[in-house]
């Protein structure tokens, strides 16, 4: 199993590797767009006043067998949506994962709608179809900000648990501001094919998809690498107590074959 | 002049090539050496890639293109040959399509955009694939 977790990573890494390139070339061209002096304001950027309806949206994996990697997600997300109603916010809970669908069913928590399908190779065509759905609830007022609970990968050896704000995409700003504050010298003077406006309000819903997906895809990799982990121990694990019962096995065994020697060596001498 | 195409989950080709044809959100747009940076919309259609070996035809849609220093990157969601398109998915969509009903001007828009997508896929089809 150790095996089969090491391949997987490797092409879950893979995948979440070539997402990665996408992401700094759309930032770019949004760092770009900042710097033609367009004022980056779209809807889906400005963060509301008021915040009554939140989506949260939890990754877990399909399969257990990889350590603490569920119960560290699932526990965030609980302490999230206890904190949430303490602030008299309106929760729709999504979950994808079915270890996560059956915590939430076993604590009894309304779930809106739970997904079972992307597991351990999301596709892009239904991360995308998702983040339609989110788009348009956000943009037609019945969803004020959506927020996921994964697990974010650093590098093989740190992965941990958190909480994105996605929606509004407020971050990508922050992004596009540092790059633009060491890059601005080398900027290239571009022709927008039709206006900038344009462009951005086509680049910032790509920009969300793609922040998802990358969500996905973290997931998946943190997935494969605790569950790597685990059972690298199972597999040590299992060698330290095969070698235990060997040697008891050859104890036992051994005794038996004393015994045996002494009876035959006693029933010699008394027939003497 | 190099010519490279990222989607979402891998990049699909990084090659160089001669001269390339664009489809831009209003029609098409060529690309030979020596461009100016660019920055534009794509549309629905074909990406024709010319080079020594011949003509190499891709169908795309939606997603940006940008021109720097001869490199031509495509950043679009959905990138496939044009001999891999299936002509009955592109008529179920057209026709799915056309049976939503749009009331507000927002679906109307939406709606008029995935007909001529559908019909650029339709074309597209009729004309490479015999």
């Amino acid at each position: 199993m150790e095996l089969v977790a090491n391949a997987q990573l490797r092409r879950a890494m893979e995948r979440a590797l070539a997402a990665d390139a996408y992401t700094k070339r759309i930032v770019s061209l949004v760092g770009d767009l900042a710097r033609t002096g367009l004022d980056l304001a779209n809807p889906l950027l400005v963060k509301r006043e008021q915040c009554q309806r939140v989506a949260v949206l939890v990754l877990t994996a399909n399969r257990g067998m990889c350590g603490g990697y569920n119960s560290s997600v699932l526990r965030l997300a609980q302490a999230r949506i206890k904190e949430l109603r303490a602030d008299d916010t309106d929760i729709e809970l999504y979950v994808s994962g079915k270890r996560g669908i059956s915590f939430m069913k076993y604590h009894r928590v309304p779930v809106e709608e739970s997904f079972d399908q992307f597991d351990h190779k999301p596709l892009f065509d239904d991360v995308s179809n998702l983040a339609n759905r989110y788009l348009e609830e956000y943009l037609s007022g019945k969803l004020d900000r959506l927020e996921v609970v994964y697990t974010k990968f650093l590098s093989l050896s740190k992965q941990y648990a958190t909480v994105e704000t996605l929606l509004p995409l407020s971050e990508m700003t922050d992004e596009v501001e540092q790059e633009s504050g060491s890059a601005s010298q080398l900027a290239t003077s571009y022709e927008f094919l039709p206006t900038p406006a344009s462009i951005l309000e086509e680049v910032v819903p790509m920009a969300f998809k793609v922040k998802l997906f990358k969500c996905f895809l973290d997931a998946a990799v943190s997935e494969q690498v605790s569950r790597m982990i685990a059972m690298k121990a199972a597999t040590e694990n299992a060698d330290g107590i095969i070698s235990n019962l060997t040697t008891t096995y050859n104890r036992a065994r051994q005794s038996q074959i004393t015994n045996e020697i002494i009876e035959v060596v006693s029933g010699a001498s008394a027939l003497e | 002049m190099k010519c490279i195409a990222v989607t979402p989950e891998k990049t699909v080709f990084d090659r160089e090539t001669q001269f390339i044809a664009l489809p831009l959100y209003d029609g098409e747009y060529g690309i030979a050496p020596g461009h100016t940076p660019v920055v534009g919309r794509l549309g629905a259609g074909e990406l024709r890639l010319t080079s020594g070996d011949g003509v190499e035809r891709w169908y795309v849609e939606g997603g940006f293109m940008e021109a720097k220093n001869d490199v031509i990157t495509i950043l679009t969601g959905r990138i496939v040959p044009v001999a891999d398109l299936k002509l009955s998915d592109a008529e179920a969509a057209l026709a799915s399509a056309r049976g939503k009903v749009a009331t507000r001007a927002q679906d109307v828009a939406d709606r008029a955009r995935q007909m001529e997508t559908a019909r650029n896929q339709i074309r597209l089809i009729k004309r490479h694939q015999k």
